[in-house]
């Protein structure tokens, strides 16, 4: 199972690579058609709803079927994982990482599903590409756990529900990037600014309860293996750094004044504290001392 | 709804402090004071910058090495704490002490200097002044009285006010937005002016060949289709008003509430809650809790069990009973996931170390001692070795025990115990011994056994009043934010005049949180055009 587990990572680290590359060549093909429609040719523009952009529509299904494909393989992975080990993907390093990735990669197809908006990929793909390299990097020895981990359903469903905030939170991260490195009014046949402000607010929107879950749930396994529900443990105090940046945002959406760029960089600096969230047991030990690499 | 409990901005102040300076009374500068400090707790910006400051002080908390709990308390062994970490910060150290109150000192006296500004431009000068002097005087108090700084970030006097401070805007915003979701929800103006049609983020206008009895209808139908409330008032002009989820704005209420609901869980959690996280019990022994008159906890049995395949612990058990008064209340092997509850204390697994059961008798012969002691020390000889102090009953006299490290010990062999006796209150050992296991040996003036080896087991203790709070408020924010997130409050209005034979129907709506709100009123219009253009009509 250990071993079937690992070929179906191989297949979906291939899969997602070409998935990338795929999505790339959606969006350069965008790029060409932009250059044309500024020189005066005919595109289509649905009169309802988002602008779904003049691509090259081929190579976009393909990518996105390749994704889906990267999506399976990895479920596929962790669950035979799940089976080799006894438990949710939450022992090491090495399968929390895989479980990130996987919940980029399913967050971005469903924001694909639900907005269209492909360029996003861009960003989405590479980062779960990252994640999986990452996991191959380090060691994927099973370990029996250790007695604080033994409180299974408890701790799988702690992070199923920190990796489906993550996901959402790396999508949001997505927007927000190609929110910023566009110029007013937008430009290389970039999704229009607005909508990535919308699907930046949709991603956190998912996010956001998730994240709160993932601390709560934190809070009561805290509380039934050491007794205190806090206790300013590094990893506990990132997210709850995390989930006050993220607070900040959504209320930066309530002003006007905030929105756009400044509410952007919020989500910017949201991920960034996210990843110091995920990275954080390695830099500072404490209580979650799971990592496995030392 | 922001749109109608947004408090004004205090501008029409601002002018007249500017004015009417020199006229004013000085129960109109405490008018003036009080409202600019609601202004501020009430204000969405001054929350955001709240958050985003806590958010700061926790990243530079979690990355500073943190002094011990209740060392950071006490001026003497926080200085002695200090000069232990300071070889390893260097001139670091007194920047990580000094570095935020200093800060915050500055950002106080920048915004008075900004305030006295504004003052001389005849601007608004008073919510800054008062921000001002707060945020120095803050900055001032924790740089004279700290002394620690970052060491102690989630103890600091700048945490505590930071946490206040966005705990006293979270009960004045909720507050503040009460009155306005209880008119939203309950009496909705129906009639907002034509202006609102014009300027409205969301608005689009059909008009339609039916008379308006008839557009109202199909109007009302296609909401009631889509299940909105709908209200209608009549003067001519017919004014429609239609929401959806209208008590959300409830939802997001008890949300922020809730972040109060915690915070008092876990001020009465520290201030009448009981707390012990070193409870140490021997194999064989009872020992007295603490949490109530005469309950005591014996350990029947602990056992560690390691995996063979790589030697890390697998599982600790301490099979434990309660005694109340001498009567067994409760039994329950304790696991580090499965601590033992019993009248509002919590048992909790923690630690574990070797013990050794010793029997002290006195010249007479009579037992003073006969139970399990911990060996939870270690020599101060640089020997390394495992030591238990143990004082007798009555007389005062100690006993420390040593056990060998296990590695080239020249004087306690694998199954000796070393024991040596001091005196009450003497400073020298009085005598001290060698013992084998189950062999009687004179010490002083006892006679001592080492009767076996044992594990001592540690747990840790705690009552928690206020965890009850923290769990329900935790329950209430996460259905509260969920809720708003998953069934957004939704109003429209809609105004509809009749112009010769036909009707023009006017709608907007406040698609300010975003803008899956605006596609959704899109859907809506669309939907409302086809179906005052259905054919039945033609
Ligand atoms: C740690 C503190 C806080 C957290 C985590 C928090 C969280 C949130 C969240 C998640 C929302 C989005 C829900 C919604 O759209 O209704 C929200 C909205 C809002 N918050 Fe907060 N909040 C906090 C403090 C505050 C404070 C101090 C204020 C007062 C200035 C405030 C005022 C508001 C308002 C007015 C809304 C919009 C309500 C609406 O859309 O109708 N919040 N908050």
């Amino acid at each position: 199972m250990e071993k079937l587990s690992w070929y179906f990572v191989i297949a979906s680290i291939l899969w997602t690579v070409m998935a990338t590359v795929l999505y790339l060549g959606y969006a350069l093909s965008g790029l060409r058609a932009t250059r044309m429609r500024t020189a005066g040719m005919e595109t289509t523009t649905p009169a309802v709803g988002f602008m779904t952009g003049p691509r090259t529509a081929g190579i976009g299904s393909y990518a996105t079927i390749v994704g889906w494909l990267a999506v399976v393989t990895l479920s596929f992975a962790l669950v035979f994982r799940a089976i080799a080990t006894g438990h949710g993907p939450f022992q090491n390093m090495y399968e929390f990482s895989l479980a990130f990735a996987l919940g980029v990669l399913v967050s971005y197809m469903y924001f694909e599903r639900k907005y269209h908006q492909r360029v996003l990929a861009l960003i989405a793909m590479p980062v779960a590409l990252v994640m999986m390299l990452y996991a191959w990097t380090i060691p994927s020895t099973i370990e029996p756990l250790v007695p604080a981990l033994q409180n299974n359903l408890l701790l799988t469903v702690h992070v199923a529900v920190a990796i489906v905030a993550y996901g959402s939170f790396a999508i949001a991260f997505g927007a927000a990037l190609l929110y910023l490195v566009q110029p007013d009014g937008g430009r290389w046949g970039l999704p229009k600014p607005q909508v990535l402000d919308e699907i930046g607010y949709r991603a956190v929107v998912v996010g956001y309860p998730f994240l709160t879950l993932t601390i709560i749930l934190g809070a009561v396994w805290a509380n039934t293996a050491w007794g205190t529900y806090w206790s300013w443990d590094p990893k506990e105090t990132a997210s709850l750094v995390t989930w006050l940046i993220y607070g900040a945002y959504l209320h930066a959406r309530v002003v006007r004044g905030w929105r756009g760029q400044r509410a952007a960089l919020l989500l910017v600096l949201g991920f960034a504290a996210v990843l110091f969230t995920y990275f954080g047991n390695l830099f500072f030990g404490g209580l979650h001392s799971y990592s496995g690499l030392t | 709804m922001a749109h109608e409990v947004r408090t004004p901005p205090l501008q029409p102040a601002a002018v007249a402090a500017g004015q009417a300076a020199a006229g004013r009374s000085a129960v109109d500068w405490i008018d003036v004071a009080l409202e600019a400090l609601w202004h501020a707790l009430t204000s969405m910006r001054v929350a955001m910058v709240l958050m985003i400051a806590l958010a700061v002080l926790c990243v530079a908390g979690s990355l500073v090495l943190q002094v011990p709990t209740g060392m950071g308390d006490d001026p003497s062994t926080r200085s002695q704490w200090l000069d232990s970490v300071r070889p390893r910060f260097g001139g670091w150290t007194a920047v990580l002490v000094y570095a935020p109150n200093v800060l915050t000192l500055a950002i106080g006296i920048g915004l008075l200097c900004l305030a006295i500004v504004r003052f001389l431009d005849d601007g608004e000068f008073v919510g800054l002044g008062l921000a001002g002097l707060a945020i120095g005087a803050i900055g001032g108090i924790a740089l004279a009285t700290d002394g620690i700084g970052l060491f102690n970030a989630f103890n600091s006097l700048l945490f505590r006010v930071l946490v206040a401070a966005l705990t006293i805007s979270l009960i004045a915003c909720s507050v503040h937005r009460i009155p306005g979701a209880w008119r939203t929800a309950t009496k909705p103006r129906v009639d907002v002016g034509p202006g609102f049609f014009e300027h409205a983020p969301q608005r689009e206008t059909i008009v339609a060949h039916a008379p308006a009895p008839e557009a109202l209808e199909r109007l009302s139908s296609v909401l009631r289709k889509r299940h909105y409330r709908t209200l209608v008032q009549d003067d001519g002009t017919v004014h429609l008003y239609a929401d959806r989820y209208r008590f959300m704005a409830f939802a997001s209420l008890a949300g922020h509430i809730s972040l109060v609901l915690i915070l008092l869980g876990a001020i009465i959690g520290t201030s009448w809650g009981y707390k012990n996280q070193y409870f140490v019990v021997p194999e064989g022994s009872t020992v007295l809790t603490g949490t109530a008159a005469g309950l005591s906890l014996k350990l029947i049995d602990f056992t560690d069990s390691y995996n063979t395949t790589n030697g890390a612990p697998s599982d600790y058990t301490s099979q434990v009973v309660l005694l109340k008064d001498g009567q067994q209340v409760a039994a329950q092997t304790i696991r580090v996931n499965e601590p033992l509850t019993y009248d509002g204390s919590t048992y909790y697994q923690r630690a574990f170390g070797p013990a050794v059961v010793l029997t002290v008798k006195d010249a007479a012969g009579a037992t003073v001692y006969s139970e399990g002691m911990p060996l939870d020390g270690s020599s101060t000889d640089g020997s390394d070795r495992r030591a238990g102090t143990l004082t007798l009953p009555g007389t005062g006299d100690t006993i420390n025990v040593f056990a060998t490290n296990g590695t080239s010990d020249s004087t306690i062999q694998p199954g000796q115990v070393q024991a040596v006796l001091y005196s009450s209150g003497a400073s020298a050992a009085s005598d001290a011994k060698v013992l084998d296991q189950g062999k009687p040996q004179p010490l002083g003036r006892y006679t001592v056994t080492f009767d076996r080896e044992a594990k001592y087991t540690v747990l840790s203790i705690s009552r928690d009043p206020g965890q009850y709070l923290v769990w329900l408020g935790a329950l209430l924010l996460f259905v509260g934010f969920t809720l708003v997130f998953l069934l957004p409050q939704r109003r429209v209005w809609a105004r509809i005049s009749s112009r010769g034979a036909m009707t023009v129907l006017s709608m907007a709506s406040l698609g300010r949180r975003d803008a899956a709100l605006g596609t959704d009123f899109e859907d809506l219009v669309t939907d409302i055009r086809a179906a005052l253009q259905s054919p039945a009509e033609a």
